[in-house]
């Protein structure tokens, strides 16, 4: 029976890839490096992020004017200044592009349920990043983002109003004020979010042997090629300063639909509960997504004939799930070291049974000896052709 | 399983007809679909000189597999997966490959007839090309004198 994952990869996805090889050629096609091309965005976003460092100011009455300071007077500032834009956008693409593709080729599920949990938290975080970013420029678009926020924030159910307070400083009259600790809060996710990124590309890489998280250099070339290009193009503009006495009004305000679309509809006076149920829809739909599929092979895993095994480790090294580990034996075997699999862990792939050169390992599914009996028995009584 | 045992209700030849198998060829079942083009006895209705054996991905292809094909008479045998770039099983037929080409143990043995040996790398949607390399290959392999 054909799962809706199946159907939409073999009907849309493989199609596509398809015309992607053509373009690309297989060795370059974007497609095949969706985990790597995220990596290559955030190392944009750190670098030029890290540039822009040097200039902003994170105080109310300083944040717009040290923008200005970037767009207009510092060197490079406006160029640096759209590479960190269109890097966000590129990243936020790309990673949707590396969510459909892991979720759409059915690899998401199973033994992969580490890469994907972390992957939603990743997902998740980043949009904060994005947000906090926004905020920053202190410009009126960025002075109604952070407004509109607050308000979201503040709608929350029963922790709304602790939730709105980490944007907000209390005076001594009680109420609730933007302050520049608004500013310096705001920068300190923005910068203190992305470190703990990195903690969680650990977390998703931990049972993956080798990831490949550099893409290959014509490839890099491309895309930063692209990211140029479209700075060059299209530089970004800094809106004008928010009036003190400024009230949002939707028409004049301009938010980024990839990470402020929850903003965006508020803007556009959606009802503030169906927000959150779209934004917490997300994190939660993708967690449920990998249970509504019936499991492909529970209980398969590789099985070690220990008899056989020498402990060469090349089963070891070549498990793409570090699944196997190499384990002292002290059964008499003349050999030191047995190859162990971790049920939990295995794909039942055979990439090990393919590594072994000892018919020592073996997927139950696909043992090598009745491949060699098929082999043997297709040819029986056959004359030889080449002999 | 001898060729003459059973017959698929697909195979218009009937057994005496199918020829002798030339090529065996191991299959990723996420590669090239296959499922629909085989006879009972798991030869391309669109060749039935060519015996296809499905494996659950190429990087489980043992080297000693091709060359026990070559051994018990095939005159060819080529080893098919996804492509590099997109296994499955992230690595399995970059590994294969590397197995082929002598850059990984376990590798294939020198002494193979390497003119024998070919690997194709097609995703599932990509039938026609797989044909179009099938053909070749048995237009190079029959082309090789026996010696
Ligand atoms: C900061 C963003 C992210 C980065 C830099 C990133 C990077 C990567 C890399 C380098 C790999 C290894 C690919 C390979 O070698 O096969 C990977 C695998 C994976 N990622 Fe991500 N990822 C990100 C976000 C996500 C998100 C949002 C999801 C989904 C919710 C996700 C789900 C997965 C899954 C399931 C795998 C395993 C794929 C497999 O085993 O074939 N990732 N990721
Ligand atoms: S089948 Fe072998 S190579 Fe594949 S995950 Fe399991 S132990 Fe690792
Ligand atoms: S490759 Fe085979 S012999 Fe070597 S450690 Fe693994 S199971 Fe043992």
């Amino acid at each position: 029976m054909t799962t809706y994952v199946e159907a939409i990869q073999k009907s849309l996805v493989l199609p596509l890839e398809k015309v992607a090889n053509k373009v690309f050629t297989q060795k370059y096609n974007p497609l095949y490096y969706h985990g790597a091309l995220p990596n290559l965005f955030l190392w944009a976003l750190f670098l030029t992020g890290l540039l822009l460092l040097v200039y902003y100011q994170a105080t109310l009455s300083t944040a717009y004017a040290s923008m200005k300071y970037i767009t207009y007077q510092a060197p490079f500032g406006n160029a640096i200044r759209s590479i960190h834009r269109y890097a966000a956008d590129g990243m936020m693409i790309f990673v949707l592009i590396h969510l459909f593709r892991v979720w759409f080729t059915d690899r998401y599920r199973e033994y992969r349920i580490i890469p994907w949990i972390s992957g939603i938290v990743l997902f998740t975080v980043l949009f904060l990043v994005g947000l906090t970013g926004y905020m920053l420029i202190w410009d009126q678009d960025a002075v109604a983002l952070t407004n509109v926020t607050i308000n979201l924030l503040r709608s929350f159910p029963v922790i709304g109003t602790g939730l709105a307070g980490f944007m907000l400083a209390t005076d001594l009259s009680g109420s609730s004020l933007i302050t520049d600790y608004t500013i310096t809060r705001m920068l300190v996710l923005h910068l203190g979010i992305p470190l703990l990124m990195m903690f969680l590309l650990w977390w998703h890489y931990l049972r993956i042997t080798r990831p490949v998280t550099d893409a290959p250099l014509a490839l890099v070339l491309m895309m930063v090629g692209g990211l140029l290009l479209v700075a060059g193009a299209a530089p970004v503009v800094l809106g004008d300063m928010a009036p003190p006495d400024f009230a949002v009004v939707a028409k004049s305000i301009h938010l980024d639909g990839l990470y402020a679309w929850p903003q965006q509809l508020a803007l556009a006076g959606w009802n503030m509960g169906v927000i959150w149920l779209m934004v917490l829809a997300v994190p939660v739909g993708l967690f449920v997504l990998p249970y509504l599929q019936k499991k492909a092979l529970r209980g398969q895993f590789a099985r070690v004939v220990a008899d056989n095994c020498t402990g060469c480790s090349l089963c070891y090294n070549d498990c793409p799930y570090e699944a196997i580990t190499m384990v002292d034996r002290n059964d008499g075997s003349r050999f030191k070291r047995l190859a162990t699999v971790n049920p939990e862990h295995c794909a039942n792939c055979g990439l090990c049974v393919g590594a072994c050169a000892f018919k020592a390992i073996d997927i139950p599914r696909c043992e090598s000896k009745d491949v060699l009996a098929e082999i043997e028995a297709a040819l029986a009584g056959q004359s030889l052709a080449s002999a | 399983m001898m060729a003459t045992e059973t017959l698929s209700v697909n195979a218009a030849p009937p057994a005496e007809a199918l020829p002798p198998i030339r090529l065996i060829g191991l299959v990723c079942e996420r590669s090239v679909e296959l499922e629909d083009r085989l006879n009972a006895d798991g030869r391309l209705l669109d060749d039935p000189s060519v015996k296809i054996i499905l494996v659950p991905c190429s990087g489980i292809i043992q080297p000693l597999m091709m060359e026990t094909s070559l051994k018990n008479g095939a005159q060819g045998c080529f080893a098919t997966g996804c492509r590099i770039g997109d296994c499955h099983y992230r690595e399995g037929n970059k590994f294969l490959q590397e197995r082929l080409l002598g850059q990984r143990m376990p590798k294939l043995k020198p002494t193979v007839d390497k003119r024998r040996i070919e690997a194709y790398w097609l995703s599932a949607v990509e039938y026609d090309e797989f044909r179009e390399l099938i053909e070749s290959f048995q237009s190079t392999v029959s082309s090789i004198p026996a010696s």
